[in-house]
């Protein structure tokens, strides 16, 4: 897919986002066209000019029935299915295509509205079987609802219907060809959002099929999108074939914590097991948009395997050995009491911020002070004093808004897939240049490639680059700070002159200041609230200073390991799966996964959500915070609350953003930020 | 009889609702239109453009503003098609589609839609027989059956001497008014390796009637004709237009 | 609490009057007020009915172990009915305790006429409720949090 030139985008006018910021409102005061009115079924609707017909219907509250046209997609116009009357026209017109004109009468209730959608529904059920018993889009089938809506009850057709053999492209993805309409939905959004233009139309007329002519895998982060996509049946989830029907399933609106980005979806589950996640739009969708990746999608099956179900507790032949609760309870904290305050907690990437208030206060009141993360970032400097230090300050949906987008350290198409996305969009619609410094990795869109060396970063500074003028001459640069770059052993000189980058940018930047340069990109869900909550970055406190018992709450990653501590330390573990962490723990509480409970995550811009439980935790599994609030009153230091409620109010006590859901509280001490790591390192 | 009755039922009153008993096969193509590996045609199958050829492309290239160099896809898939002989292996696709720049899905699907890219390889002569209503009308399933019987083939084969492909296809604009004997006879001419006389063997010249011209067998008027004297030079220009259709 | 204004709280709240004058007229005139007996008049006979009811039930209860098969002895069912009376003992409303005995009258129909089944006698040998667990801790161990 080629960008969408400047021509295309004067058409469209300026982007919406553009005319939010201050500068960017004359633009859109001197652009903005007059609006013209339409009548939609004799309602008079007042739309702006390029309007189509379908857009308007929409404006009006009428729902226009459709099969190819996708809001998020280039409009393609080959389904026909949203032919609707406009008065004065001979044929009916097709209205995902067909702009408005001034003072069009459209009808779509009328005679030839309806016969029009049942003649092209007649003809999409000529080649499309008749196996909605035995398809796994029974019941959430666009054809099967709008077949009963507006098809006729029979059909003239008496030949044999075609056949399509169906295609293998990948573990994730099912086909079943012959039940393909032709919307070319799929083809789209693989050229157009995911970027890899591997899915097309072989063929013509009758012979015509979706594929992807050779045998290839759709290599894709984003694929499973296509399922949620295809309106019919022909595209469906291979994980999740024959599971269950939709309306079987029980919906549970969520948050993903597979990556930073905090995707919002919707958990299906039925009879205490999650069947499938599918994504959920953003109110705002500023997140995810539609579209989920396919490691949020697909991961749910791990949520019933290999789970930590009982209490655990090493025995005299140092075997970890099933229990109940208080023995388990009882063994730690009577290490925990015998520590004498020498207790460190290290937390994992999927840890939730009650988890992680109620850990910090139990190890605090025990007279600990190594509260850690896995996930490394520079603490020199500023470190993580300034919560503008650590987020996303641009916000997701703000990159539709930035010109130059700076790469330092990263990879989003695997760390945070839907950030890519938003990058994509970008680059495809608003002319945005995206350059790296770091590994030359392929983001499927093009890419200046400035190198690996971190002596960049100083030349950019210093404005000796060749990148550096065309840095200055942007009006909305971003620069984003990977996690790989911040865990370099030099990561914090680099991260200070990144900071001093994007400060020296911000001066020349369009809005007076309102406009963010800074950007950290997280990899992992529970890192931003960890931060605000004052977890120290990365594991080097407990390295330095061994403990006497050591929590591990969910941290799997191998940072610590046995070898780093002393032969009598007890490691107690906390989590759901239990894999590194796990191994070396003497002691194993199990906990809740993230479909298991109420709980707030803060995303990578700094955005609170909760998830909802949708099931309760498997064997003798529980909430993370309440298994800590009952180990905290067995060892003596009973912490002070008692439900959700109470603890929550804890959170906003420490941080009052914790508890906003939803919202991104305004981060904004760059200065400062810049001018502590200026003392730190020059 | 069952067709019979059939007819009889569908015309019947009782239509609505009642499933004929009539069936026609579905008219698909005799090409695939997925790949599929073979030992000649298969991505290891080398296919580089040749010098010449290499100038050709780039010339043809030139030709097309920057930024739409993808629109040269037609003419180089073509031009590859000729160097190869008569089709188009996949690594020629795929050379066509590294030399534009260009993702080879988007090449593939040009492939595949145009009927004259042949993507599996072909006889010395390709025999391509159309079947559209009109040709039908008058007599192609005829030729057809000349053909299938003479060569033992069936459309989208080759023979095993690797000399003859039948296909099927749609209107070609070239209608050559053939009998079954001149079906027999060009392609006797042709297994000997002469060329036979192309166009039409009814007599006709092109595409006129065959009794000879029924209408606009006057000269045509020129502008002007049956228009007012006044107005004949305003509206000469429309004429013009109109005669032109 | 309208059942429970008789003789004997009316003399509790005797002091009340003395200490509020504005207050008291009003006490006094609801404390006056006469209650409607269920069945009897004063303790004494509430006493009486009482006893009765408990002799009925004493002198039934080997035919309640042979009509309904009770793996239980006459002796035990005398201790099971000792206990079920002692637990209203602290009962002082007449009105109450006259209640109570007419819910002992129809329970003892009902047992009698074999009305009830087996296992209707014997929960009263089997408490199936567990007291709930109080406090975060009890109902963390317990699987209630």
């Amino acid at each position: 897919m080629l960008r969408v030139g400047v021509s295309r985008l004067l058409q469209q006018g300026a982007p919406k986002g553009r005319a939010a910021l201050g500068t960017g409102a004359t633009r859109a005061q001197s652009s903005a066209p007059e609006k013209i009115e339409v009548f939609i079924d004799d309602q008079p609707v007042m739309v702006a000019p390029g309007t189509t017909v379908l857009q308007a219907a929409a404006q009006a509250g009428v729902e226009i029935p459709r099969f190819c046209y996708h809001e998020r997609l280039s409009v393609a116009g080959n389904c026909r299915m949203c032919l609707v009357e406009v008065e004065k026209s001979v044929k009916p017109v097709a209205a995902c295509a067909m702009p408005v004109m001034k003072g069009w009468r459209v009808k779509t209730d009328s005679d030839m509205t309806r016969k029009a959608r049942e003649g092209v529904m007649e003809f999409l059920l000529i080649n499309h079987p008749l196996d909605c018993p035995i398809c796994d889009q029974g019941g959430e089938c666009d054809l099967q609802d709008q077949s009963m809506s507006f098809g006729s009850d029979r059909s003239r057709f008496l030949d044999n219907k075609r056949a399509v053999e169906d295609k293998n492209i990948g573990p994730l993805v099912k086909t079943i060809m012959t039940r393909c309409i032709h919307c070319t939905r799929c083809v789209r959004f693989a050229s157009e959002v995911a970027g890899v233009e591997d899915l097309g139309t072989t063929g013509r007329g009758t012979d015509m099929q979706i594929g992807t002519y050779v045998e290839k895998m759709l290599m894709s982060e984003l694929s499973g999108n296509v399922i949620d996509l295809c309106p019919v049946g022909a595209l469906t989830s291979k994980p999740y074939a024959f599971t269950a029907r939709p309306w079987e399933v029980r919906r549970t609106d969520s948050v993903d914590v597979m990556d930073a980005v905090g995707s919002n979806i919707v958990v299906n589950h039925r009879t205490g097991e999650v069947l499938r996640i599918l994504p959920k739009t953003h109110e705002a969708s500023d997140i995810n948009e539609e579209w989920l990746s396919d490691k949020s999608r697909f991961a749910c099956d791990g949520l019933k395997r290999q789970r930590l179900v009982y209490p655990m507790v090493k025995d005299s032949s140092g075997e970890l050995r099933a229990c109940e609760w208080e023995d388990a309870l009882l063994v730690a904290a009577r290490a925990l009491t015998g520590a004498q305050g020498s207790v460190a907690a290290v937390v994992g990437g999927l840890v939730d911020a009650e988890a992680l208030v109620a850990l910090k206060d139990l190890v605090n009141k025990l007279g600990g002070e190594a509260t850690c993360t896995e996930e490394i970032f520079p603490e020199d400097g500023s470190g993580t004093d300034f919560r503008s230090s650590y987020l996303l300050n641009t916000t997701i949906a703000g990159v539709e808004e930035a010109d130059l987008v700076l790469l330092v350290g990263t990879n989003p198409r695997f760390e945070a897939p839907l950030f890519n996305a938003r990058l994509r969009k970008a680059w495809v619609h608003n002319e945005l240049d995206v350059a790296i410094v770091g590994p030359n990795v392929d983001l499927t869109y093009d890419t200046e490639h400035l190198g690996e060396d971190p002596a960049i970063i100083e030349q950019l500074l210093a404005g000796t680059h060749p990148f550096s003028q065309r840095l200055k001459a942007a009006k909305r640069p971003m620069v984003v700070v990977g996690s790989a770059l911040l865990a370099r052993p030099d990561g914090g000189l680099l991260n200070a002159r990144l900071q001093q980058l994007a400060h020296q940018l911000r001066a020349g930047c369009e809005g007076g200041g309102a406009w963010r340069v800074l950007n950290v990109l997280h990899r992992v869900a529970s890192q931003v609230a960890a931060l605000d909550l004052g977890y120290a970055p990365g594991v080097s406190k407990v390295r330095n200073a061994p403990p006497k018992v050591l929590y591990l709450l969910g941290s799997d990653e191998g940072a610590i390991t046995r070898e780093d501590l002393p032969a009598d330390c007890l490691v107690i573990y906390q989590g759901h799966h239990g894999d590194r962490g796990a191994e070396i723990a003497d002691v194993v509480l199990p906990g809740a996964a993230y479909t298991e409970k109420t709980a707030t995550y803060v995303n990578t811009e700094g955005r609170a959500q909760q998830t909802q439980a949708a099931l309760v935790p498997p064997g003798m599994a529980r909430e993370d915070w309440k298994i800590i609030r009952a180990l905290s009153e067995i060892v003596g230091v009973k912490l002070p609350y008692d439900n959700l409620a109470e603890v929550r109010d804890r959170l906003a006590e420490l941080s009052p953003n914790l508890t906003r859901y939803g919202d991104v509280e305004e981060a904004n001490y760059f200065a400062q930020a810049s001018a502590l790591a200026q003392k730190a390192f020059f | 009889m069952l067709t019979r009755l059939a007819r009889a039922l569908t015309s019947s009153s009782v239509r609505g609702g009642m499933r004929g008993l009539h069936r026609t096969a579905v008219p698909a193509s005799d090409a695939l239109f997925v790949h599929r590996d073979s030992p000649e045609n298969n991505p290891d199958t080398p296919f580089q453009f040749t010098a010449e050829n290499m100038k050709r492309a780039e010339a043809i290239m030139s030709i097309y503003p920057d930024g739409h160099k993808k629109a040269a896809v037609l003419p180089l898939l073509d031009l590859a098609q000729r160097q190869v002989g008569n089709w188009l292996p996949i690594q020629a696709m795929h050379a066509v589609a590294s030399l534009l720049d260009m993702p080879r899905m988007r090449v593939y699907e040009v492939a595949t839609f145009y009927t004259m890219y042949m993507r599996t390889p072909v006889g010395k002569y390709h025999i391509q027989v159309c079947t559209t209503t009109p040709c039908w009308l008058r007599g192609s399933d005829d030729v057809m059956r000349v053909i299938k019987d003479k060569l033992g083939l069936a459309p989208g084969q080759t023979t095993k001497d690797g000399a003859f492909t039948l296909s099927e296809v749609e209107c070609l604009g070239a209608c050559e008014d053939l009998a079954e004997s001149d079906t027999a006879e060009i392609l006797a001419s042709l297994a000997a390796g002469k060329t036979p006389k192309a166009g039409p063997r009814n007599g006709r010249f092109a595409a006129e009637p065959l009794g000879g011209l029924t209408s606009l067998t006057t000269p045509p008027p020129g502008p002007g004709f049956g228009v007012r004297e006044c107005l004949s030079v305003c509206v000469c220009v429309c004429v013009c237009v109109c005669a032109l259709g | 609490m309208q059942g429970q204004i008789t003789g004997h709280k009316r003399k509790k709240k005797q002091p009340a009057i003395s200490c509020y004058y504005k207050m008291a007229t009003r006490v006094v005139r609801s404390g006056v007020r006469q209650v409607k007996p269920l069945l009897s008049v004063d303790s004494g006979e509430a006493r009486q009915r009482v006893l009765n009811l408990y002799k009925a039930w004493y002198r039934q209860l080997p035919y309640i172990v042979m009509d309904y098969d009770l793996p239980k002895s006459k002796e035990d069912c005398r201790v099971k009915l000792r206990e079920e009376f002692m637990k209203h003992r602290h009962v002082q409303d007449i009105r109450v305790i006259d209640m109570l005995v007419i819910k002992g009258q129809m329970e003892l129909k009902e047992t009698v006429e074999v009305w009830k089944q087996k296992h209707g006698i014997m929960s009263y040998w089997r408490d199936t409720v567990e007291p709930k667990p109080k406090g975060f801790l009890n109902k963390f161990l317990d699987g209630h949090e």
